[in-house]
């Protein structure tokens, strides 16, 4: 039974594969989409696809073939995938925006002690 | 007979994935719905025993290497005697002891398996070649299991020292990819052509060096796993034009790399809790 943890890396991958959700993109575009380093989404992804919210497949061989490179994967948001992801990130999202417990929330006064 | 034939793309997405000796059985069902496979499983067995504790250069099981190659003799659809054979196809090589494979799978196999290791594919004539996966001959039969244990290997070429890397690419590109071509595999031709170019064509030392890195730490992933993330990484590294992009990338890798383990390891299942 797959868990999956809304990292703040796993949210801004999702946001990224929402762009345009009928698009394939490879894992290199997609660390520039969400604007993470190079390398570092193999974990989310493959974290994503175990849990059936992204499908990954190999590039179309006359494609790869014409521009002279090797076979990239391609990954996409699954429909299922995509609600779910949606409806996790406005969940975040909320969880975001509650409230502070009151001693979290004192703000210093302008005297530099706490109000 | 049989021209132009592709590999079936849809059962086993080529290296994706180490087939595994149900992958194996169910291509040689799609191809021969009616045929007794019990002679397959078998074989497997047998090459499973004699392989044990014998590893390939990429630190997998040696039997990996037979499933692979049986896996493509099947998606050919060469019949089930074919797929033995492919399963078989290095026996000689353990402590099996001779007479055993013709005693317990038949002369006829253990003839093509002596076959595939005699053969001389540079002297084989080019007007025999169109495969008949109906019914093979004993040479296009021949044919068959080497093309695709050359394939499997040219696969898993980036562990052998540099030096063999380059030899094994132009033997291939020069003998292999020919007879594939003219054989009607294009698949086999199309992959076989591209994995030796890329052994060959120049590339800068930095690439081979992130490029052996990145091949070395696939083997914490599950074995089954490895040959697709480790071909991901590599397409990924080609598209990086420095040096520095190159190092950063293999060391985000390497970082992330126990995590994507344990993920692939993992029983599958698509609930979730966010």
């Amino acid at each position: 039974m797959g868990k999956l943890r809304m990292t703040l890396q796993t949210q801004l991958v999702l946001r990224a594969l929402l762009e345009d959700p009928a698009k394939q993109r490879y894992g290199l575009e997609l660390c520039e989409l969400a604007g993470l380093p190079s390398g570092t989404i193999y974990p989310i992804l493959a974290r994503l696809e175990h849990v059936g919210w992204v499908d990954s497949v190999w590039e179309d061989p006359a494609v790869h073939e014409e521009a002279g490179r090797p076979r990239r994967r391609f990954y996409q948001i699954t429909e299922d995938g995509a609600e779910q992801a949606r409806s996790a990130l406005a969940h975040a999202y909320r969880a975001r925006k509650q409230p502070l417990p009151g001693w979290a929330a004192a703000r210093p006064a302008a005297d530099g002690g706490v109000s | 007979m049989n021209a132009r034939r592709r590999l079936v793309p849809q059962r086993l997405r080529r290296h994706e994935k180490t087939p595994s000796p149900a992958d194996v059985l169910a291509v040689v069902r799609a191809h021969h719905p009616h045929a007794d496979l019990t002679a397959v499983r078998l074989a497997h067995d047998e090459a499973a025993q004699w392989h044990e504790g014998e590893m390939r250069r990429s630190g997998d099981p040696y039997v990996t290497h037979c499933l692979a190659v049986a896996a493509i003799v099947a998606e050919m659809g060469m019949p089930p005697a074919v797929v033995c054979a492919a399963l078989l196809h290095d026996i000689e090589d353990t402590a099996c002891p001779p007479g055993r494979i013709a005693e317990r799978f038949g002369e006829d196999i253990a003839h093509l398996i002596s076959a595939v290791r005699l053969a001389e594919l540079d002297t084989v004539s080019p007007d025999s070649l169109t495969l008949d996966t109906a019914a093979p001959t004993l040479e296009q039969a021949v044919l068959a299991i080497r093309l695709a244990d050359r394939l499997h290997n040219m696969r898993t070429i980036a562990f052998l020292a540099p030096a063999r890397q380059r030899r094994k690419a132009s033997e291939t590109l020069e003998v292999l990819v020919p007879l594939a071509r003219t054989t009607g595999l294009t698949d086999v031709s199309s992959e076989l052509q591209s994995l030796s170019a890329a052994v060959l064509q120049p590339v800068s030392s930095s690439f081979a060096v992130t490029a052996r890195v990145l091949a070395m730490l696939s083997l914490v992933l599950p074995t089954r796993q490895r040959a697709r993330w480790r071909e991901e990484w590599q397409a990924e590294l080609a598209c990086l034009l420095t040096w520095k992009a190159r190092a950063g990338f293999t060391f985000r890798v390497l970082l992330g790399a126990p995590a994507l383990s344990l993920t692939l390891r993992r029983p599958v299942g698509r609930e979730h809790s966010w």
